[in-house]
């Protein structure tokens, strides 16, 4: 009874994780495709990669990102989106990391905004934190694609309705 | 579970839905990518020049002095202070000839409206007044009001300047270097410029602190090269 309870729930929990994680990379990504300059300094801040591949990243980072969450909100391909931002959220987490570790006064960037700030404001916490939280989204989706009001037919015979 | 049980609609339509969002995707990416390009048919002003990043340059011809490069936004209260500290020391290298300055107006703290206060100043750049329109422009920059930067405001800023020109209105008003903005800012993105205002003296990257609002370590700075 316990077993089919869960059963029940688990396609409205992916309906919430497919929400959640799709509204976040649709803001991030709503709020920095407009303004590619910044985006574009945002990512060269975190010093990890060469100027131009940073660039490019810049540029189509916040169109990914709309992209990725456009099709989650959507319940389209879902399993594939799952696994995607939850590598993005990954690299995130540790580019954050490297920042925090090297001791770089920047702003995270991730709505929008980035680049250096005045040392002692960065804020490396909470971005984490928020990101390994979406990451486990996407994880979750991965294994357990099945959730409702989604395009994606669903792969147990046990059709929820 | 068997393929026959989920109809071939259902994933046609999601196939279709995911086909149409990456279309849609890719049609405003590939032209952001391509605008991003420097764009070799941009109209430049004269003093411009595309070997030193498409900045304004002053004295270019000169050898042997400092070489200052000064990228900036109109609308960065940073930029307005460094201005207000550098400003005039800058505009003596200038005109007793002392050092070759290259200024590059950013688009980074608004991208519509910083790009109009640039092309502005290249608009003025122009009229042979850019040091005195860069001068007005600093002075309006304590109005933190981003709706406040309208091409009008730009071009009475103009004649505060002096200039009174109806060029320098079309230019304004037409965006007439709006193209070469970008090159500025790609070319400010190639030299991983990301805080404005950022110097460079002699091709250095000045760094970041006290030197940049204080007079006399910003002259120790240029003198030593």
């Amino acid at each position: 009874m316990n077993k089919s309870h869960l059963e029940k729930l688990a396609p409205w929990f992916g309906l919430v994780a497919r929400l959640t994680l799709g509204g976040v990379l649709i803001m991030a990504g709503y709020l920095k495709f407009d303004e590619l300059d910044k985006s574009q300094m945002a990512v060269r801040a975190y010093e990890m990669l060469p100027v131009s591949l940073a660039n490019f990243i810049g540029l189509v980072l916040p169109f990914a990102e709309l992209f990725m969450g456009l099709l989650l909100i959507l319940g389209a391909a879902t399993r594939f989106m799952g696994i995607l931002s939850a590598l993005l959220m990954l690299v995130f987490v540790i580019g954050i990391s490297q920042a925090w570790a090297r001791g770089l006064s920047i702003d995270c960037g991730c709505f929008g905004g980035g680049g250096q700030v005045e040392p002692g404001e960065a804020n490396y916490l909470t971005p984490l934190l928020r990101d390994a939280g979406l990451a486990a989204l996407g994880i979750y989706l991965f294994l357990y694609p099945r959730s409702k009001f989604a395009l994606d037919k669903s792969p147990s015979k046990a059709e929820n309705n | 579970m068997s393929p026959k049980q989920n109809p071939g609609k259902d994933n046609f339509t999601r196939n279709l839905v995911i086909a149409v969002v990456l279309g849609v995707t890719l049609i405003m990416l590939v032209p952001t990518l391509i605008s991003k390009q420097t764009n070799t048919s941009a109209q430049i002003p004269s003093s411009v020049s595309a070997e030193r990043g498409y900045g304004i340059v002053f004295n270019g011809e000169l050898k042997g002095v400092p070489v200052i490069d000064i990228y900036e936004d109109f609308l960065c209260g940073y930029c307005a202070d460094f201005e207000a500290a550098q400003g005039q020391y800058i505009e003596e290298l200038i005109t007793d000839k002392r050092a070759t300055v290259v200024y590059h107006p950013l688009s980074f703290v608004s991208p519509t409206e910083s790009r109009a206060a640039a092309n502005a100043g290249a608009c003025a750049a122009d009229e042979g007044k850019f040091l005195n329109y860069h001068k007005v422009l600093y002075a309006n920059t304590l109005r933190a009001n981003l709706e406040d930067w309208t091409n009008a405001a730009l071009v009475s800023a103009g004649q505060s300047a002096g200039i009174s020109s109806q060029k320098f209105t079309n230019c304004v008003t037409n965006g007439k270097y709006s193209d070469w903005v970008s090159n500025v800012s790609a070319d400010g993105a190639n030299n991983d410029v990301n805080q404005t205002p950022t110097v460079f003296i002699n091709g250095k990257e000045l760094a970041r602190g006290k030197v940049y609002l204080d007079r006399g370590l910003f002259k120790a700075a240029v003198e030593k090269g």
